[in-house]
This record gives C-alpha cells, structure tokens and sequence, in this order.
C-alpha cells in the first residue's frame, strides 16, 4: 500500500520534472558549461597530464548543488503549501512518509538524469585516453550521493515556506554552510592553543565531519570509497526527510 | 454518519470552535450554516482528519477522527472550500492520480465513471486549468466521489459559481444525499433552505440553532405577526389598527402596515378586517407575514461583530436588545421590520448573495 502511494507521487512528480521548461533550462545551461569547460581543457591537455583529472566535471555539478539543488526543490512542496493542495493530499488516506519519499525520490531520480549525462564526457575521455575507471566509480557514486543530500536537505525549505524564493535562498544558504564547515573547523582548529586544546581539536573535526566535502572532496573524489562517508550521505538524507515530513506534520496541527 | 460530540478548536489564543454537537444522518443533506468566519471550515478541517480537535470527540462512519484518522479518510470524500487541483494535469489524470493514493483499483475506469457523474466526460483530457470554475468545482467533486464513500462532506461547494452551475450543484448535491451522508456547508441560506434534510446553524463556533427548515421556520414563525395592505391613509391607518385590543403595536413598511399582535396565539386578522372596512378603506392584502430563514439568520448571527464578544454578552445581559453599535442596532432593526427586509439583508454588505438569491427567487415567484 505504502510502496503503491509512494510509486503514485513518485511517477507524478517526475513527470511533472520532464513536462516543465525549468528542468530542461537547468540541464541544458549546466551540460552548456561543462561542455565549454570540458572542451577547452581537452584542447589544453598533453601527454603529460593523465586524463582522469578530467573527473573535476562531476564534482563541478556537486559544487554547484549549493545553487541548482534549491532550484530543483524549491517547488516540491512550497507550491502544495500555496495552492492548498496539501490540504485534500492530507485527507486520502497516505501517510506524510510516503508523499514525502515519493516526492524526493522523483527530485533525486532528475538529478540522477542530469548526472548521467556528464557521462557523454567521460566517454569523450575514453576515446583519447585510459581514464582510471575505479575513480571514477568513486567519483560518480559520491556526487550521486552528495547530489541527494543537497536535495532532500533543501526539500527542507520547502516544506517550510509557501514561497520558493525563500525556499530556494534558505536552501542554498544551508547548503554553503555544510559545504563550507571544512572552512569553519579549520578556524576552529586555529584556535587550539587556548587552554583546552583537546576539546578544541575534537571539536573541530566534529564540525568538518558534519559538513559535505569531509566526505567527498578528499575521500570519493580520489577514488577512495568508504562506509563512513556512504554511511554519512544516507544518514544525512534519512534525517533530512525525516524532519521535512514532521514539518508537514505540524502544518496540520497548526494550520 | 457522523457524530459531534462538545468538539473544540483553538487556534493559540482564538478558539474557533466552542464545544459543538449534532449528528448528520445517512441519507440526509445536513447542512451547516453560518456567517462566514463562524468555524464552518475549521469544523470540516476536523472531520476530515486535517486537523485534530483541541477537545471533544467525532466518528464519522463509526471511528473516531482522532484515533482512527486512516479509517476515517478512506470513507470520506472530501470537497474543501479552495477546490485545490493541480492545474497542470488533465481533469483524467488527476483522478488518476488521487484513486492510486487511495489504492483504489481499476482507477482508469473509475476515473471516467466520475467524470460521467459530473457531466465532464468530454473534458476529461483537458489540463485543469483550462477548465471554467464551474467544471473544476465538479473535478472536486469527482474526486470526492471517486472511492465511493459513505459521507460526503462539501465545504461551500457552490460558491464563487454562475447562477446556472449554482443549480446544477445544488441538483447534484440533493442526489448525492439520498444515498450518502452528506455534510454541506454554506453561507447562502435559500441554498440551505432547498437543498438541506436538516440544518445546523453555527456562529461564533457555537451551534445556534439545530432541525428541518421547517421546523425552524415553525419555531420563529409563533410572532404571529400580520401584513395589511390597504387603500387608505397609513397614519390613520395605523392609528385605528393599534386601537384593537389584541393588537400590541402596528407600524409602516414598504408593502404595507405590520401589525403585532399582543398574544401570538390570538389571531387579530378578523378585527383588522372590521376596522378597515369600517372606515371606508379597500383591503388589498391581509396575510401573516412568513418568517423566512434569512430573517432566523439574522436574527440569530446578529451579533456577529468580530472583536465584540464583550460586547454581545453585555448586549445578552441587557436583555438582547442592547446593541449599543449603530451597525448592530440598524441590522436588527432591519431584521424585525418585516416589510422592509430588502433593506435588511442589503444593509448587511457580507450577505450579498443571500440578498441577491433571495430576490432571484422572489422574481421567480
């Protein structure tokens, strides 16, 4: 029954992805820049440089999450919240869970798309090249994680608010503040000579844990793929959902 | 059915239910009345299981809409006062849609069987926001009829509708009542008045009045007071017909003279005849004046200033006649003084269109 629901929201919203001009302007004005980025560093390469640093394209698209993932989300749910079409969703008998679910995995299923359409570079790469295919993996599995996280945390906004202007803003600035907790734990770190050093350093690392480019940057990035760092996007993604759906909770207690 | 039980809403500080009761029987068009703000929409909310109660208890179809919100919902189709619809799928899809969350089976078919109910069959491919008013209030509609449920419940479902769509609603309502619960809400009163089996009459979050329009019609009508129509002068007119001892006041009014008489259950009509034949006058008219439910709504939503709660209880202290505000004072008037009841229901700008349906009505009579 659940799965049923689930499937229902899913296949509506992905459509809605595929019929709307904005999902093909993102896709057409990102594949655009990687293209133009990607054509003039082939242009600049020699035998000496090895072809895999081209990977920087999938985790250009992971940077720019921070701006594409609210413009992704932002209609999600603040559009329901404004036409009132929550009101009767939330009279069927379906569960927040699954409206919830379904709706993120339809966002996710889009930027899954998107992503794999950056493979036309890798397969460019292949012609001229050997590309290091086991980094690649790393690469890719982690932006399709990191890609997830930024998604269903900027869903969180979007529950929030009617507008998806303020959806999109507050999205991206929660996402450039655990894109740059590296920033802070380094400054944090900095301050490890005062009288609590141990404290400080732990925290720190705390800190650079919480955020996305601990686990993906210097881990997935070069190809190193471990639990911990899956295990942080998955966690990340389940609390994020978890919160949305609440927030969809209270709206009927205080509407 | 459906059973409320002293059911409360607060909203932090603003309670906008207080501690209502009734039943809506199976086979019967309930209708819920009241002025607009009166907690007609958040008492639906309740129902429906969008929101929970702050107290008191309601079943619907036997659970309760707290404890056993899932059963509830699977058995109540539900209209709100928005028509919220997703305007960029076809008028098919979308029941498509709203049947697979149901888990309904077969939803393609039922989707049409609805859409033929309605009378949309032919749009049944267009995008929803091509649709008039009229047809995406009877895509809700389908929606609400898609699964087949056992108690309807219609948030102003006719509202904001041309005159032609109004009556094709209120049809389909009647029909569907016959064979469902049926919970109507409305802030027209002819409307309740064709439509509903049975009426209950909410202000202020309170239940003021409860039964048959006839039966509320009957309980007010005990004024007994009496329109004459004569050719004559009307201050001797008037000065004549207040001098018979069964009569307690008589006063001027648009159609006429409206005479109340000192006793209700003693009728004054045959005395008033005498006295006007014998003074030479040619009577036209001499009717008891029917109290209609506009006026019983008046009557009993008159204190409806938003912030004035104050100032209705010290008006109820005083004796129900306080009304210390011009508006209030103006309206009551207007409510009592029969003959000119036009200018009663026009003075009171929220009830536009119950003005507007009555004078439809009047026209067609």
């Amino acid at each position: 029954m659940i799965l049923r629901q689930i499937w229902a929201v899913y296949k509506r919203e992905l459509g809605l992805y595929f019929r709307s001009p904005i999902a093909y302007a993102v896709a057409f004005a990102l594949l655009l820049l990687f293209g133009l980025i990607f054509s003039s560093n082939v242009s600049q390469l020699n035998n000496r440089a090895p072809a895999d640093n081209l990977n920087f394209i999938p985790s250009l698209l992971t940077f720019l999450m921070f701006l594409v993932g609210p413009l992704m989300t932002m209609r999600l749910l603040a559009e329901e919240n404004r036409e009132g079409t929550i009101e009767l969703l939330m009279t069927l008998p379906m569960s927040e869970t699954a409206f919830i679910v379904g709706k993120f995995f339809a966002v996710w299923t889009y930027y899954s798309v998107v992503l794999g359409l950056t493979l036309v570079y890798y397969l460019v790469l292949t012609t001229i090249g050997v590309p290091d295919h086991g980094r690649a993996l790393g690469v890719y599995l982690g932006a399709w994680l990191y890609g997830g996280t930024v998604l269903a945390v900027t869903m969180i906004w979007s529950a929030i608010t009617e507008d998806q202007i303020v959806a999109a803003f507050l999205g991206a600035a929660t996402v450039l503040v655990l894109y740059l907790a590296d920033l802070a734990a380094q400054f944090v770190n900095n301050l490890s000579f005062t009288e609590n050093p141990e404290f400080i350093t732990g925290l720190a690392n705390g800190i650079r844990e919480l955020g996305l480019t601990a686990h993906y940057n210097s881990t997935m990035f070069v190809g190193v793929i471990r639990a911990e760092d899956i295990a942080y996007f998955i966690f990340m993604i389940i609390a994020a959902l978890f919160i949305t759906t609440r927030i969809v909770e209270t709206r009927r207690w205080r509407a | 059915m459906i059973e409320v039980r002293n059911l409360v809403k607060k909203y932090g500080e603003v309670t906008a239910v207080r501690g209502i009761s009734f039943d809506a029987k199976p086979g019967q068009v309930t209708g819920f009345l009241g002025p607009n703000g009166a907690g007609k929409t958040t008492t639906m909310r309740m129902l429906t299981g969008f929101m929970p109660p702050t107290s008191g208890k309601a079943t619907v179809a036997g659970y309760d809409v707290f404890e056993q919100s899932m059963e509830v919902r699977k058995r109540v189709g539900y209209l709100p006062e928005s028509v919220p619809l997703y305007r960029d799928m076809t008028a098919r899809n979308y029941l498509m849609y709203m049947g697979e969350i149901r888990g309904l089976k077969n939803v393609r078919a039922k989707a049409d069987d609805v859409l033929e109910r309605v009378g949309l069959t032919r749009r049944a491919q267009s995008r929803i926001r091509t649709l008039s008013k009229g047809m995406r209030q009877r895509v809700g509609l389908a929606q609400a009829l898609l699964h087949d449920p056992q108690v309807l419940i219609l948030d102003e479902p006719t509202i904001g509708l041309d005159p032609i769509q109004v009556l094709e609603i209120r049809d389909v309502v009647r029909q569907l009542g016959r064979d469902h619960t049926l919970l109507f809400s409305t802030h027209i009163l002819s409307e309740a008045e064709q439509v509903c089996d049975n009426l209950v009459i909410i202000n202020q979050g309170q239940i003021v009045a409860e039964g048959s329009p006839a039966q509320l019609r009957a309980e007010l009508e005990r004024g007994g007071r009496v329109l004459v129509r004569a050719e004559g002068p009307v201050e001797q007119m008037i000065a004549a017909v207040s001098a018979i001892p069964t009569v307690a006041h008589a006063e001027a009014a648009v159609e006429g003279v409206v005479v109340t008489p000192r006793d209700a259950n003693v009728d004054p009509r045959p005395e008033i005849a005498q006295v006007v034949v014998q003074n030479g006058w040619r009577l036209v008219e001499l009717r008891p004046l029917a109290v209609n439910l506009e006026e019983i709504f008046l009557e009993l939503t008159r204190q409806v200033a938003p912030a004035a709660e104050e100032a209705s209880e010290r008006a109820d202290a005083d004796g129900g006649e306080g009304g210390d505000e011009a508006g209030e004072g103006a309206r009551e008037d207007g409510a009592r003084e029969d003959g000119a009841r036009e200018d009663g229901a026009r003075e009171d700008g929220a009830r536009e269109d119950g003005a507007r349906e009555r004078e439809d009505e009047e026209a067609k009579s």
